[in-house]
């Protein structure tokens, strides 16, 4: 039991806006309204926010695992966690070791964290890494728009027997929700192509494009009542003029609910690589106008990180690009992935147009409740610099200081100087916490209501936003308290939110001679044991 | 294309299973629709199912590599330098040709390109090939592992430590070093005062200093059989056989893991058994650093 008084609670799932009141914690660390006995937290002079929740970010599974493979160079440059009684060795940087990421995560104040992408194939590997992962509660999206299998479905018009092949591809790998990459160009890379326009068919198939996936896909998200809608790495990412391609991709929801992925890489102007322009303005404005979509913007931090991401043949052109290390995994049937070293400078005109785009998105998106915080950790930068874009949000003045960085000619390609719009801590609160956890369609998640998990973090009021961001006083994980002043205290272990579609009892027996046809594993070894999964939390939809 | 392999002894469910005898949705013909070169620096077993075999002169495999990666590229190539490795330039002019034309290729290496003169580097050198290839079409390279379930250790260590192998932990946090850290480099300089061996035989393949040092010191062995590490061993735990009695996770060497589902049940506890009991009796003693003297976190490591 858990008293914490005096202190300044943030809690916008509520409304509660910077209001002294107490927050009591019960045996099973749940929010209640009041307690008898145990240990009393005075917040005097400290504001108190509800744990953070990353929608999207990649620390676990078989691309990032390739990726601390392909980095040791890395490792051993970075911060080293040393072996206590109660703590795992483990290195951080760019592609933090699985017991590194949770201590990380927490250390600043993060207690749910989104796997966006596993493919199936893999989702026993992502699975077992995930639970070595302590502290933060967990959950995986499955990657699903390059499935041949239910391609096939889609090709063919078959769209109840779609749903129910997704569904059953949910539940195989025991997962919480539909991620889409690249739809219909991860398949055509497999031709070594690609698949930039909407309307054109994919490579190898005669009449299906990515215009249909996306809209079959999220119509099926809505009808198999998934917590989270349809999670969409759109087409054409990264390249300079991709925002005719997602606004195309907008047009292709409407009327639907959907999470558009790091939509940074996605909101280019231009020609070429010299002539890219950021056109935030005009996503922004699409989503100011359409509140059934939610985003995360993918923000860029300048230095070093490593890329990895399912678009296989973007990885293939930053690969010629850089001439730098590149790994490419293909997984059978499903989807690929590939794997590029980066470093972001502010000396490069793409950069920094990168750099200030994921900002200008954060600040034009006028509600805290549609855009959020994300890296697309490691893509964007990693997931514990979070408090430095905290720290550009809420101070225009440093945001200027930073723009002189940049390169002169930055202007005609940008609007960030204009805007000065600063997040307050309402809103910070909202971006990183409350927000993300609507989205994904937890409720006890993101805030401080009473039955709630007592995920909390407790900050030193500091002028310096980027040190309070990064150094928590306190930080509880359901009820318990995982960080004091500054130390790692217990190492509990967290749970993993999977989500059980209903399907057609005969899809098993549909997709069987489909799987025995292209698959190179047999068909009992597929689906990943429930009781591999260790604390799932299962959420159980409804029969349709 | 398969180098520096010999699958039909090594691996040998890989052609039927995955590479040339599958037919498929776009190979209809299974076979008939595939083209296998096999390079190897003698005939083996595997040569009887290749379409083309090359036999490089031994220790030549980078040269050949980079000749290819030239020839790709329409570069320049002198006569001598291709007579080196013994193949002609009309045959790997042809093996460019039908490289370029194919739809998908995969290279399949061996540890007789990985282990052999030149080692990482000819690694090296074919993966770059299998990526240079990709402007042209759809190419791709994996290694051929070697037997047991070498790929999951390889796959775990690197989730929880950052590295594959060769890793000490003398620090309190884990750093690399291949041919320092590695084991047999540790037990050959003797570094060591204890070794804990599961799943692998180093007494049969080590050379003669490690195998020496490991008789020297304590050796503890996780086995379900007599091996030769297990007799020069102090202590050899008999356990039930992974996938026979014992279940478990095994991963594929394309990283893929595979549930082993044990038909037989045996009478000796499995190897997670015995560890987790010898972590458990560690747990009860005194840790390593005396209480009021914890080590604290490193931002920048020297």
């Amino acid at each position: 039991m858990l008293r914490i008084i005096n202190g300044k609670v943030y809690d916008p799932a509520n409304g509660v806006d910077g209001e002294v009141k107490d927050v009591c914690i019960d045996d099973h660390g749940r929010i209640v309204e009041s307690i008898e006995g145990g240990r009393t937290i005075d917040a005097g002079g400290m504001i108190v926010f509800p744990g953070g929740v990353d929608v999207h970010t990649h620390v676990a599974g078989g691309a990032i695992n390739f990726a601390r493979a392909m980095t040791p160079e890395d490792h051993r440059r970075t911060q080293a966690f040393i072996r206590t009684k109660t703590r795992r060795s483990g290195l951080g940087g760019m592609a933090p070791t699985t017991f590194a990421t949770g201590y990380l995560y927490a250390g600043m104040g993060w207690t749910t964290v989104n796997e966006a992408a596993v493919p199936v194939l893999s989702a026993r590997h992502t699975h077992e890494e995930l639970s070595d992962i302590p502290i933060v509660d967990k959950s995986t999206l499955t990657l699903i728009a390059n499935n041949e299998i239910l391609l096939d479905q889609l090709e063919a018009g078959a769209f109840e027997r779609a749903k129910d092949v997704l569904a059953w591809y949910i539940w195989a790998a025991k997962s919480y929700g539909v991620k889409a990459v690249n739809p219909g160009g991860v398949a055509a890379w497999k031709w070594g192509s690609d698949a930039k326009q909407l309307t054109s068919p994919i490579e190898g198939y005669a009449r299906l494009t990515p215009g249909v996936i996306i809209t079959q896909l999220a119509r099926i998200c809505e009808q198999l009542g998934l917590p989270h809608p349809l999670h969409l790495h759109c087409n054409n990412l990264g390249a300079p003029g991709n925002i005719s391609t997602t606004l195309d991709t907008l047009k292709h929801l409407e009327g639907s609910r959907a999470h558009i992925a790091h939509s940074q890489y996605h909101a280019y102007g231009g020609s070429g690589w010299d002539s890219i322009r950021s056109e935030t303005t005009q996503l922004a404005d699409y989503f100011n106008t359409h509140a059934n979509i939610t985003t995360d913007a993918g923000a860029v931090l300048f230095g070093d990180t490593v890329t990895i991401t399912a678009d296989g043949p973007w990885q293939h052109l930053l690969y010629k690009l850089t001439g730098r290390k590149w790994g490419n995994l293909d997984v059978e049937n499903e989807t690929g992935c590939g794997i590029v070293p980066y470093t972001y400078r502010p000396s490069n005109l793409v950069n920094a147009v990168q750099w200030a785009s994921g900002l200008e998105l954060l600040l034009l998106i006028r509600s805290p409740w549609q855009v959020f915080l994300s890296t697309d950790h490691p893509n964007g930068g990693c997931f514990w610099r979070y408090p430095e874009i905290i720290k550009l949000l809420m101070r225009a003045d440093f945001r200027q200081e930073c723009l002189k960085r940049l390169p002169d000619k930055i202007k005609k390609h940008i609007t960030l100087p204009e805007i000065d719009r600063e997040y307050s801590l309402y809103e910070i609160a909202t971006a990183m916490s409350a927000g993300p956890a609507r989205a994904l369609g937890l409720t006890q998640k993101g805030s401080l209501g009473i039955g709630c998990d007592a995920d909390i973090v407790i900050y030193e009021e500091d002028d310096d936003v980027q040190r309070m961001f990064g150094h928590p006083r306190y930080v509880i994980k359901q009820g318990e308290i995982v960080i004091e002043d500054g130390d790692i205290r217990e190492t509990p272990e967290g749970r993993e939110f999977l989500f059980k579609p209903s399907y057609s009892p005969d899809t098993e027996e549909f997709i069987r001679p489909l799987f025995e046809d292209c698959y190179t594993m047999s068909f009992e070894n597929y689906p990943v044991e429930l009781s591999r999964i260790e604390r799932a939390d299962v959420i159980e939809g409804v029969t349709p | 294309m398969y180098w520096g392999g010999n699958p039909a002894e090594c691996h040998p469910r890989h052609f039927t299973k995955y590479t040339i005898m599958q037919k498929s949705k776009f190979l209809p013909r299974g076979r008939k629709d595939r083209t296998m070169v096999l390079v190897d620096i003698r005939e083996t077993k595997s040569v009887k199912a290749a379409d083309i075999f090359l036999q490089v002169k031994p220790g030549k495999d980078f040269e050949l590599i980079t000749i290819l990666r030239a020839l790709i590229k329409d570069q320049e190539v002198r006569d001598d330098h291709i007579a080196e490795t013994g193949l002609t330039r009309a045959t790997l002019e042809d093996l460019v040709k039908r490289m370029k034309a194919a739809r998908f290729g995969c290279i399949f290496f061996g540890m007789g390109l990985s282990m052999t003169r030149g080692k990482h580097m000819n690694s090296a050198a074919l993966l770059t090939l299998a990526a240079e290839m990709n402007a042209f079409t759809k190419f791709v390279a994996m290694p051929m592992r070697g037997h047991g379930n070498v790929t999951g250790a390889d796959v775990i260590m690197r989730w929880q430590t950052g590295y594959p192998f060769g890793i000490t932990f003398n620090r309190g946090y884990p750093r690399y070093n291949p041919g320092e850290f590695s084991t047999v480099d540790v037990l050959v300089r003797g570094d060591c005062d204890a070794a804990f061996i599961i799943g692998a035989d180093p007494g049969g393949t080590m050379p003669q200093p490690a195998i020496d040092h490991l008789r020297r010191i304590p050796t503890i062995v996780l086995d379900p059989h007599i091996t030769h590490t297990s007799k020069l061993a102090r202590v050899h735990i008999t356990t039930a056989p992974q996938g026979i009695a014992a279940p478990g996770t095994a991963y594929r060497m394309d990283e893929i893991p595979l549930p082993l589902k044990p038909p037989l049940k045996s009478p000796y506890p499995t190897d997670e058994e015995v560890v987790r009991r010898i972590n458990e009796a560690i747990a009860r003693k005194p840790f390593w650093l005396p209480d009021g003297n914890q080590p604290h976190m490193l931002t920048s490591q020297v």
